[in-house]
């Protein structure tokens, strides 16, 4: 993580039902900007790395298809849900929100609700 | 009586490897001078010239800012106003207009393998909103960009001459406005550093990016057939920010982040 300072921001993030990973990352280079954690089990740099990956090839296909700019992805495991969503993508650089989620403990339509609404105040 | 200047032979002797130092010791010791420097929470200027000539300045311990002079610095409208005035997004992009050349620089001073001066105590120029970054941060992040273009290597380099597709109608690209604005600049034989420069970006992001013009087929690499990706065919196209944080079996790990258990908390 390299901006400390950030971390602070992503509080709003750690109030939903069922938390356990929050960070920022930044989508054209990788770097995990801010974080927050609830367990130690999960591995931040892979987490960040992958959401990364998953939108650039979500970017890959958006360029062969006629559909506009990525607004989020839903990955679902048995035990945890993966939200990334696209906090800003213009002008550069694109940041991600990743949201990891106990699959046990959240109410799915409550937590996008809620991570839509401070990506929007985040934005604002 | 030789006809360099002056600076130009102190260049040539401080990027020779001193006796009894081997050139693979390199990341140990720039990693154990910065890792002193942070323990002992100094303030300053640590020079580089070799490989790459520039400067890491340090605060309280911490990396305020590094500028080498292969890399772009920050743009000139990098820090308009205080960040606590800005609202939350914002003041991380304000923020991260100083950081991103920040790492930017020491990637290219640590993988130059740019010889270190001593440490000079003085003031650190006024940065804006920057956030200060730790050691081990910045050593980790180091490592992950080095592994990242470890991958990208096969296919290119942030020096390696591109040429932009001849075939593609610029009517049908569905590109990102960054993608766009580093098309419009391909000419035959431009780099992605020339690029970075172009746009005061960082070096590392757009070589990444143009490995995505790549992979897209509307660039290609100077000399090889419009719409290639690289002369190493198709599976070293592929680049993944998951492997470039995970060891895979055989592989060498950098030793810039020697005490970041890969995985780990970065």
């Amino acid at each position: 993580m390299i901006l400390d300072e950030a971390e602070a921001l992503l509080d709003p993030v750690s109030d939903i039902d069922g938390f356990m990973l929050a960070c920022l990352v930044d989508a054209s280079t990788g770097m995990v900007l801010a974080s927050r954690k609830d367990q130690d089990d999960i591995s931040l740099p892979t987490a960040a790395a992958g959401a990364a990956d998953i939108a650039n090839v979500l970017s890959l296909l958006a360029g062969q298809l006629p559909v506009d700019g990525l607004e989020d992805v839903m990955v679902t495991f048995r035990r945890q849900l993966y939200m990334i969503r696209l906090v800003r993508e213009d002008p550069e650089p694109p940041i991600l929100l990743l949201v990891i989620l106990d699959r046990s403990r959240v109410n799915l339509a409550m937590a996008r609700r809620e991570i839509r609404n401070f990506c929007a105040s985040f934005a604002a | 009586m030789s006809q360099n200047p002056r600076f130009t032979r102190a260049r040539q002797l401080t990027s020779t490897v001193l006796p009894g130092r081997r050139p693979d010791d390199y990341p140990d010791q720039v990693t154990g001078r910065l890792r002193k420097l942070a323990a002992a929470r100094g303030t300053g200027t640590l020079p580089f010239s070799g490989g790459s000539d520039g400067v890491v300045y340090f605060r309280d311990g911490k990396v305020a800012y590094a500028e080498s002079n292969r890399t772009p610095g920050p743009a000139p409208r990098a820090y308009p106003e205080p960040a606590q005035d800005l609202p939350p997004l914002s003041r991380i992009t304000a923020i991260l207009a100083i950081t991103e050349p920040t790492v930017d620089a020491a990637l290219e001073l640590l993988s130059a393998q740019s010889r270190y001066a001593r440490f000079r105590p003085s003031k650190v120029p006024a940065t804006g909103p920057a956030s200060d970054i730790s050691v081990e941060a910045l050593l980790a992040e180091v490592a992950r960009r080095q592994r990242v273009l470890k991958q990208l290597s096969a296919v290119l380099t942030a020096d390696t001459a591109l040429a932009r597709n001849p075939q593609i109608h610029p009517e049908s690209i569905r590109v990102s406005a960054l993608q766009w604005s580093l098309l419009i600049r391909v000419r035959h034989g431009t780099t992605p550093r020339d690029l970075a420069w172009n746009l005061s970006r960082g070096v590392f992001g757009t070589t990444v990016e143009v490995h995505r013009l790549l992979v897209r087929r509307l660039l290609s690499v100077a000399g090889d057939p419009p719409g290639a990706v690289g002369r190493a065919g198709a599976s070293a196209a592929a680049m993944s920010f998951v492997r470039a944080v995970s060891v895979e079996k055989g592989e060498a790990v950098p030793n810039f982040n020697a005490e970041v258990a890969p995985g780990g908390a970065g």
